[in-house]
């Protein structure tokens, strides 16, 4: 006993902070946070890290009608601190749509839309040669009129919905191409308890003679076939009605004459049919081969090969009958019923997938004959 | 939160916040990095950052947060840092050569450079608890909440570590 006292005496003596920053570098500090803190604090997100698919509750008391209260694409993108976007959507060339459609608890508004290159101060054209660029903004807002949390209001560890937004292109099937695989990003603003997001990725005005839609829907940032059908013989994507999330489509009022059928096929050939150095590093392209293994393994009850055993754990609940489980980074609240149908045993058919540098995991959950559910992390390899 | 509460934040708990950030760098430029960053990202942050709870793990929560996310970008130059800057110890320093008790002196600045090193080099799920234990002073509860893992496996991990650390120094020093 007394040598371990000593070598934790010892540990805390040579571990111990002797180091403090010196006055330049708190000054230089303060003075980058009072810049920062004068500048809108809006940063773009793009999906490359990770992939959540999604089954869900509720669904649809669909009405539309004009949107009120809420700020027009302009402001928006003028309160973004977008200026050279605010006037593209101020100008001739912008569609001005204002709808709204509620789903679920939401309320979603297609405000507007515009395309165009160099129409943003944010604007960084496509990597892969297609400069113009096509900016939505969609506001989401509760149904019952209460206020969606702000990010900086909450804790980490708290649930925040998180919502998909992207366009469609009819006739294209959804998963391949949206705005994840279209170089897209989007940025977001909490004002007045409404998020109001702007959206951006390659142009869809190419596409306009296809017809495309912008689809909205809760339960995760990516596309999901529980929150969207399409149907391949026709082309057409619809929101499903037995989705327990919020699901909604705007058709697209794009301009006939900007179609380009020629170069929408090549930009179609190049991203569904990506070259073998495309697929070495973009991360988006491979996802959907990670998911669909893990989806037909879970739907054919194979082995998941890659769990990490000391992941495995049992879940605990909370009051309202949400199911907790954490391991390292991974923090799941997820409602009972979500996972698993009465009576059903073996994986959960509910899953995400995330990815790093080091490759994807999948956190994955497992209910024995027993009732026992119990959460774990699996890493996928990549076929 | 203004500007002037930042600063009084940074009064508070500058000091613990650079210390982690210099042991998790391990060379000055990355650790100002990070430390700024930090700050910064509490500022602008995504999450209210409410002095009554606990700022300085919050703190200190970013900073793993950061530091995971950025670890390969940063090309932290982590395996000389440490000892070099032992050697440049100023000898006044009170742990340097002055322990606490004659039975820590049985740690000469030789060991305490190969266990600093040897905790270097531990892996990010063994070495950040264990900075944040001794080197920011957090609790158990504390860094369970900002790791958001068990209690008991911040306590299994700091065992582990502190095995780790004890077997690096036989090991080091031939016993």
């Amino acid at each position: 006993m007394k040598e371990d006292e000593q070598w934790e005496r010892q540990l805390r003596a040579v571990l111990a902070n002797d180091y403090e920053p010196d006055e330049k570098l708190n000054k230089h500090l303060i003075d980058r946070m009072r810049e920062r803190k004068q500048m809108k604090p809006l940063r773009k997100k793009r999906w490359s890290a990770a992939l959540v698919t999604a089954s869900m509750l509720l669904i649809l008391s669909v009405s539309a009608y004009a949107a009120t209260q809420l700020y027009t694409a302009p402001q928006i993108a003028e309160n973004a601190g977008d200026r050279l976007l605010a006037e593209a959507f101020a100008s001739d060339d912008a569609l001005r749509l204002e709808e709204s459609v509620v789903s679920g608890d939401y309320r979603f508004t297609l405000h507007g839309l515009v395309t165009g290159a160099g129409i943003s101060d944010l604007s960084q054209g496509s990597e892969k040669g297609y400069p113009d660029r096509t900016y939505a903004i969609v506001s989401i807002a509760k149904a019952d009129g209460s206020m969606m949390p702000n990010p900086r209001d909450i804790e980490p560890a708290e649930y925040q919905e998180s919502f998909f937004v992207s366009p469609l292109i009819q006739g294209v099937k959804p998963w391949q191409a949206n705005i994840v695989t279209m170089n897209g990003s989007y940025t977001e603003q909490v004002i007045d308890g409404v998020i109001y997001r702007i959206i951006d990725c390659d142009q869809i005005e190419m596409f306009a003679d296809r017809g495309a839609v912008m689809a909205v829907s809760s339960g995760g940032p990516f596309y999901s076939n529980d929150a969207f059908h399409y149907d391949e013989a026709t082309g057409v994507v619809e929101a499903r009605s037995d989705y327990s999330g919020a699901a909604a489509l705007f058709d697209l009022p794009l301009d006939p004459s900007k179609a380009d059928p020629a170069q929408a096929e090549a930009y179609l050939n190049e991203l569904l049919q990506p070259s073998a150095e495309q697929t070495g590093d973009d991360e988006a392209s491979e996802l959907p081969v990670v998911v669909e293994t893990l989806r037909a393994q879970l739907h054919t009850a194979q082995p998941i090969e890659g769990i990490i055993p000391e992941s495995v754990a049992e879940v605990t609940y909370d009051e309202k009958g949400n199911i907790h489980y954490s391991y390292e980074d991974y923090t799941a609240i997820i409602p009972l019923d979500e996972l698993f149908e009465e009576g059903q045993t073996g994986y959960s058919l509910r899953y995400s997938v995330s990815g790093s540098d080091e490759g994807y995991t999948a956190l994955l959950f497992h209910r024995d004959a027993q009732g026992v559910i119990t959460g774990r992390i699996a890493k996928l390899g990549l076929e | 939160m203004d500007i002037e509460e930042l600063a009084d934040l940074i009064a508070q708990h500058g000091k613990a916040i650079y210390g982690f950030c210099w042991k998790l760098a391990g060379n000055p430029v990355d650790a100002d990095d990070l430390y700024q960053e930090t700050f910064l990202r509490a500022v602008e942050g995504r999450h209210t950052l409410d002095k009554t709870r606990n700022p300085k793990a919050y703190l200190i929560a970013i900073a793993v947060g950061l530091h995971r996310n950025h670890r390969r970008k940063l090309a932290w130059r982590q395996k000389i840092a440490p000892v070099s800057r032992l050697a440049d110890q100023d000898e006044s320093q009170p742990w340097a050569i002055s322990p606490h008790t004659p039975e820590d002196a049985a740690l000469s600045r030789e060991q305490q450079a190969l266990l600093l090193h040897a905790a270097h080099q531990l892996k990010d799920k063994l070495r950040l608890p264990l900075y944040m234990y001794y080197t920011a002073e957090l609790s158990v509860e504390e860094i369970a909440s900002a790791l958001r893992i068990p209690q008991g496996t911040v306590k299994s991990r700091l065992h582990k570590a502190r095995q780790l650390l004890r077997k690096a120094m036989e090991v080091g020093s031939g016993t």
